[in-house]
């Protein structure tokens, strides 16, 4: 019996989805309280801006409920800080599986994505739960929800497929990343709105692609973030970095697979 | 080498045209931006080497062929071309149908799973669906003669038994071409010729071979032909018994069978 001739496509999917579950299986095998931990994260982290933000300080930014505000950019936040923050062992964690199957060299990243991605979505009740409890209203822009993801996906699998491949030339970049990830989590209108910028700000904080999907996340309970010249410019941003973590990812792979 | 190449032969299952590969010699060494992204050169770059170079070479289905060579060579790297695990700098390696390697088998093993979720995504890896794997699962436990340790986590396995299951599960694929790097050298007597008797099955059932091995006997127990590498360039291409006198003259070595 040979393996089933399949497309080469069937065949990738196949084989991500392998990948992602042993991911999410080994996770969950091995810690006890399994799923908490991935809503546990934000859920402290958000509770701490909210401590601080409305009972220490005056609150200033962001709209009410401020903790539905804070979760919505949040959660979104932890699926990419942690598949691009994951991303840098990309190759080096797997580097045994990598030396000894033929699979494309894509899935490293891909897989790193869509796990952080699945439990970004079994997140998602959390948010759920505290709109309904702090009485935020749904708004019609929930159904861009999806789009959102998808900008989402593409900028994550971009800036995935451009850090994995360098880390294993320059191993200081490991440790860059993740100074640069925590920059770019004050820099993105995670704990602020875009609108709470300076006027003169705005247009460079355009060019972060997050603004625009945080907006897209957060137009679902307030309608008043959706801001479409933010959007479409970051998903002209994301779809860039695709193309060049593409470029990026096949220039390096040959160089890659000899150095792991 | 073109005495192999009938022009009537049916269409290679693998052929190498002009094959080079290089590699650095000092691991530390800079690498900067130029290098990586720089156009594939032919020439050697200082601190590289060709671990490889101009090899030709086709193989026709049903093939055995035998790798032989000092250490460093190239004999795994040219496994690995085959494989599809590393990619040459020049030349084009063409492999046509599916292969089943055999090189460092347990990498794909992961350490908390048990046997049997291992199984299953190894397998699934390589190709093979939940319902061939599920089919085709007894055989492999059977095998592997780990019954009593489906659901042990692959860790707590002894060194043995981690290779005998990695075998066992790879050696089920069934792909047309089966490329073997020296895992033989591991496991204990009884397994390892239960080892060769499944690689002489699946040889009887039509597969090609690729096998790297410093063992002669085994050598000539399995292949009808050798490659014979030295210093990165294949230097004989024939039948095994003239490659391995060859490599004898050569390097004068009474192989401890």
């Amino acid at each position: 019996m040979r393996p089933e001739q399949r497309t080469p496509i069937a065949r990738y999917g196949h084989s991500l989805w392998l990948l992602t579950q042993r991911d999410l299986r080994v996770r969950y095998s091995t810690s006890a309280l399994g799923y908490f931990w991935s809503i546990l994260d934000p859920l402290v982290m958000a509770g701490i801006y909210w401590f601080v933000f409305t009972q220490v300080f005056e609150r200033t930014v962001g709209d009410k409920p401020y903790i539905v505000f804070l979760l919505a950019a949040l959660l979104p936040w932890m699926w990419f800080n942690g598949a691009v923050s994951d991303c840098t062992r990309a190759f080096l964690r797997e580097s045994k599986l990598i030396r000894s199957t033929r699979i494309p060299r894509t899935i490293w990243v891909n897989r790193l994505v869509l796990s952080k991605g699945i439990e970004f979505l079994a997140s998602l009740p959390v948010l759920v739960l505290f709109a309904v409890l702090f009485g935020a209203p749904l708004d019609v822009n929930a159904l861009l929800f999806p789009l959102a993801i998808v900008i989402q996906g593409i900028l994550t699998v971009g800036v995935g497929l451009l850090v994995a491949p360098l880390v294993v030339f320059f191993r200081d970049l490991e440790r860059a990343v993740k100074l640069i990830l925590r920059f770019l989590f004050y820099a993105s209108p995670v704990i602020y709105s875009t609108t709470d910028l300076p006027p003169e700000l705005h247009f460079w904080a355009a060019f972060n692609p997050l603004t625009g999907i945080f907006s897209l996340y957060r137009a679902a309970f307030f309608p008043e973030q959706l801001d479409w010249y933010l959007i479409t410019i970051s998903a002209v941003m994301s779809l860039s970095l695709l193309a060049l973590g593409m470029l990026v990812f096949r220039r390096t792979e040959r160089a890659v697979l000899k150095e792991i | 080498m073109a005495n192999l190449m009938a022009a009537d032969a049916p269409a290679p299952v693998i052929s190498l045209t002009d094959v080079g590969i290089r590699f650095r010699r000092n691991r530390r060494g800079r690498r900067n931006f130029k290098d990586l992204f720089g156009a594939r050169k032919r020439r050697s770059r200082p601190g590289e080497f060709w671990a490889l170079q101009h090899v030709n070479f086709t193989v026709q289905p049903g093939e055995a062929i035998g790798v032989v060579g000092r250490n460093g060579q190239g004999k795994s790297t040219l496994l690995k071309l085959v494989t599809g695990v590393v990619l040459p700098d020049e030349g084009v390696v063409r492999v046509t149908e599916g292969v089943a390697p055999l090189i460092e088998i347990t990498g794909g093993f992961v350490d908390d799973l048990s046997v049997r979720d291992n199984v299953y995504l190894t397998a699934g890896l390589h190709g093979m669906t939940r319902k061939q794997i599920t089919a085709r699962f007894d055989e492999i436990i059977e095998f592997a003669e780990i019954a009593d340790f489906i659901d042990t986590p692959y860790k707590h396995l002894s060194s043995g038994m981690k290779v005998r299951i990695a075998f066992a599960v790879i050696s089920r694929l069934e792909e047309p071409i089966l490329l073997v790097d020296e895992v033989l050298a591991v496991g204990d007597k009884a397994f390892r010729e239960k080892c060769y008797r499944r690689i002489e099955e699946l040889l009887a059932g039509g597969r090609t071979l690729f096998i790297v091995s410093h063992n002669e006997r085994d050598l000539r127990r399995f292949c009808t032909r050798g490659l014979y590498l030295d210093k990165g360039d294949l230097v004989l291409d024939g039948s095994i018994a003239a490659v391995l006198e060859r490599y004898n003259q050569d390097y004068g070595i009474k192989p401890a069978a």
